[in-house]
């Protein structure tokens, strides 16, 4: 199979490549020749130890990098067979396509609806009905409709914190992303809330593809169909999940599994 | 032994000095303002509490009538300060009487004041009432209500006079501005022109419909402000004063009347409610020492607010550059050293730039396009209002810029990461995230900005500030708001009235009644901005969890 063949093979079934990427914060690097490639329509859990540079990777896929000062990629990430580092790349459109949730949700002092009317607004819908169909969908989808369908104009701020992570997700999906990223959006989560989330994971997985970093190694195995263990800026390993968990190629991933280190 | 070096270690480890040390700082910096405050009100409010009139009768049989202001008692001498009023008669406000040569001092109930357009107040006893022929003495019964019913009377034609003149002179104005007009295409260039010739025939067919309209207008305003002058001018009031003498005072010129020995305290708190409202209200008189501070305080209020919404905008665009889009690296760090510095720029140094860049450069290019016909009479080519308020944004826009780059920088990166990660491009990020967030900060540094403007005198006086104005920047005649007109400011009017003013000792209770104003005004106009940002603060509560 020639390149160009596999290339646009790869292109139908995966949902985000990246090629031999290698990531600087100025001069440190953080990431090292990553070779992914991510499934669509399923669930990718991305774990290992801190400062390993699953983070790092999660934030390419959207370059919201950029944002920092002084850094710097190498080579290609492709989301559905675009670049996202061609020059003349919309960062707007990028977001839109590919939403992300927080370690900490970060709801904006506004009102509920405000908040998931966000994004739509920004690309200029006015439409009233159809920002209010967007609402209610997101809102659906993300489980909260029932908690807060009375108070949708009432301030964002005075949710629960598992209730503002959740409206965090909803304001991703009125966007209707292709892919979403989570980066450890449980993390500062009672368990309870934890697991809400994760329901509605859960729920969204048949219709997204989601990447998700997390340091809770319970959550990756009950959540993901994928996992990708990173060791200090390199993948180390990434298979079905219950392959990682149960019988990993490598002894790095095992160990940090069984919790030698990490 | 053991304990005791414990003890001691422990005092100074805790810094138990250091802790006392401090507190004495804040006690000192409190007592002081505190004591500021209570000095300015004191003097100031007590100005409008109407003091006794003092009858004091003297060994060699005259007696002096007036208010004791205080009394001063030394190894030598025992002397007190009686302010004896009638300036027109004295020639001077105060005296000071020896103690020794004191026989007597009592208040008899029928001493008045009568407060008038000049000279100050009149201290004396009221003998009669003259109208005409009619001559009603004091003595009669119900003698004040006629008084006082006459004063109310004469005064009204006076302002009713003063309202026909008004009219008379804006219609007077109107038809010589028409006629200007007529003389100018007379002997323009284009006269004898087709064109001019039908111009000017238009103007002349206006300016008889003018005179017509205005013609029986006129002579019956003419006629009616005369008789008007006649019937005010004749009715009077004879007052007996302590020297003796007995001038007649035309009630037109009186202001009020009170006889405060005979008042109780109800009556002297209703006088001075009065008072206190004719000072906010009334228009100074008497070289700015008496009378109200109206034009003061809308000048200060209206300059202040042309100065807030000039310089926010413009600090906040530029705090929004230099923390936002500017690339990090020398010049950012240049900008930034001299925004700071600029704050300690001292003010008349603004004020000379406000003079030499609004007033003559800018304002004199207005002039010259806009305002030509006028020449060389300057429209805004002079100090004004406009320029005083410009001058004064420049001199607050760092402030602005400092506490909006606080505001910015202090706006949680969640959220604006949050923002761009749902799609919205930098610029929408700022304006729906990180501006709305950054209020509470831009709001401090409008506080700041008015509490450093209100009380700024020094490059106001050569920007546009004056002792006395006829007219205030809005009144009713087109186009209502008049920013090229002069202004007065209340930080002027202290050092008018303290300094400049002919009679400084009887202007004092002025200066400390239009300090504590413009206190009260400075402190509500922060209260309104503290109460709108603990608002906002209170919206945005949270965002930084």
């Amino acid at each position: 199979m020639s390149t160009m063949e596999q290339t646009v093979n790869e292109i139908d079934t995966v949902a985000v490549i990246a090629r031999n990427v290698n990531f600087f914060y100025g001069e440190t690097q953080a990431l090292f020749d990553i070779n992914i490639n991510i499934k669509p329509k399923q669930i990718t859990a991305f774990i290992g130890p801190s400062g390993c540079g699953k983070s790092t990777l999660l934030r390419c896929f959207n370059r919201m990098n950029e944002v920092i000062l002084g850094t710097k990629i190498k080579g290609d990430i492709l989301i559905h067979g675009t670049d996202v580092y061609k020059e003349g790349t919309r960062l707007e459109t990028l977001r839109k396509r590919v939403g992300m949730v927080f370690q900490k949700s970060n709801p904006f002092p506004m009102t509920i609806y405000d908040n998931i009317a966000f994004g739509p607004r920004m690309r200029g819908l006015k439409d009233k009905t159809k920002l209010d169909e967007i609402v209610e969908r997101s809102l659906k989808q993300s489980d909260l409709w029932q908690e807060v369908k009375e108070r949708l104009n009432r301030s964002a701020m005075d949710l629960s914190g598992g209730q503002q992570q959740r409206l965090c997700i909803a304001r991703t999906l009125a966007n209707e992303p292709e892919i979403i990223l989570m980066d450890e959006p449980a993390s500062a989560l009672d368990p309870i809330s934890t697991s809400k989330i994760e329901e509605t994971i859960q729920e969204l997985r048949n219709y997204y593809t989601i990447v998700i970093v997390t340091h809770n190694l319970q959550q990756a195995a009950r959540c993901s169909d994928h996992t990708a263990f990173f060791y200090l800026g390199r993948l180390v390993e990434m298979d079905a999940t219950a392959r990682i968990f149960q019988n990993p190629s490598q002894k790095r991933t095992e160990d940090y599994i069984s919790g030698k280190f990490g | 032994m053991e304990n005791k070096n414990e003890y001691v270690r422990g005092f100074w480890a805790e810094g138990v000095p250091f802790i006392w040390m401090s507190g004495i700082a804040a006690l000192i910096l409190i007592s002081l303002i505190a004591g500021l405050l209570i000095l300015v009100l004191a003097s100031g409010l007590a100005q409008f509490w109407a003091s006794d009139l003092a009858k004091i009768s003297l060994s060699d049989g005259s007696y002096m009538l007036g208010i004791i202001e205080k009394e001063e008692k030394t190894s030598e001498q025992n002397r007190i300060l009686v302010r004896i009023g009638n300036r027109d008669v004295n020639g001077l406000d105060f005296k000071w009487v020896e103690a020794s040569k004191i026989s007597k001092i009592e208040y008899p109930p029928t001493a008045s004041v009568v407060e008038r357009d000049e000279y100050g107040p009149m201290y004396g006893f009221i003998t009669s009432l003259n109208v005409g022929e009619t001559v009603v003495p004091s003595t009669n019964a119900g003698f004040e209500n006629i008084m006082r019913a006459e004063i109310d009377a004469a005064r009204e034609k006076g302002e009713k006079m003063k309202k026909l003149q008004l009219i008379l002179d804006t219609d007077k104005k109107e038809i010589t501005a028409l006629e200007v007009r007529i003389r100018k295409l007379e002997d323009g260039e284009n006269a004898g022109t087709p064109e001019a010739l039908l111009q000017k025939a238009d103007l002349e067919k206006r300016r008889v419909e003018m005179l017509e309209a205005f013609g029986t207008v006129l002579t019956s305003a003419e006629k009616e402000i005369e008789t008007l002058r006649v019937d005010s001018d004749s009715p009077e009031i004879q007052v007996l004063l302590a020297g003796g003498e007995k001038p007649s005072l035309k009630l037109k010129k009186i202001v009020a009347i009170h006889s405060p020995n005979s008042m109780g305290v109800f009556n002297k708190s209703a006088l001075y409610a009065r008072n206190v409202a004719k000072f906010v209200w009334d228009w100074p008189r008497e070289s700015n020492t008496e009378g109200g501070v109206f034009p003061a305080i809308f000048g200060t209020i209206l300059m202040v607010f042309i100065m807030v919404i000039t310089c926010t905008p413009l600090g906040i665009m530029t705090a929004l550059y230099m923390n936002e889009y500017a690339r990090h690296g020398f010049v950012l760090s240049a900008l930034r050293l001299a925004v700071n510095n600029l704050a300690g720029v001292p003010s008349i140094v603004f004020g000379i730039f406000g003079l030499g860049f609004f007033v003559y450069i800018i304002g004199g290019n207005i002039d010259a396009m806009f305002f030509a016909d006028k020449l060389p009479e300057p429209t805004f080519g002079t100090g004004g209002i406009l320029w005083a308020s410009l001058t004064l944004a420049l001199l607050t826009v760092p402030v602005v810029v400092v506490s909006t780059i606080e505001g910015l920088s202090s706006v949680p990166r969640a959220n604006r990461e949050g923002a761009l990660a749902l799609g919205s491009s930098k610029f929408q990020m700022l304006w729906n995230v990180v501006l709305p967030n950054a209020m509470p900060g831009i709001l401090t540094g409008i506080i700041l900005a008015v509490s450093r403007a209100a009380g700024e005198v020094a490059p106001l006086m050569i920007t546009g500030v004056v002792k006395l104005v006829s007219s205030l920047p809005v009144d009713s005649a087109w186009p209502y708001f008049h920013l090229d007109r002069k202004f007065m400011h209340l930080g002027f009017h202290i050092y008018d009235v303290g300094f400049q003013s002919p009679n400084v000792e009887a202007a004092k209770p002025m200066v400390y009644t239009t300090t504590a104003l413009l206190l009260l005004i400075v402190v509500s106009l922060n209260a309104t901005a503290i109460i709108l940002r603990n608002k906002l603060r209170k919206k945005y509560a949270g965002s930084a969890l």
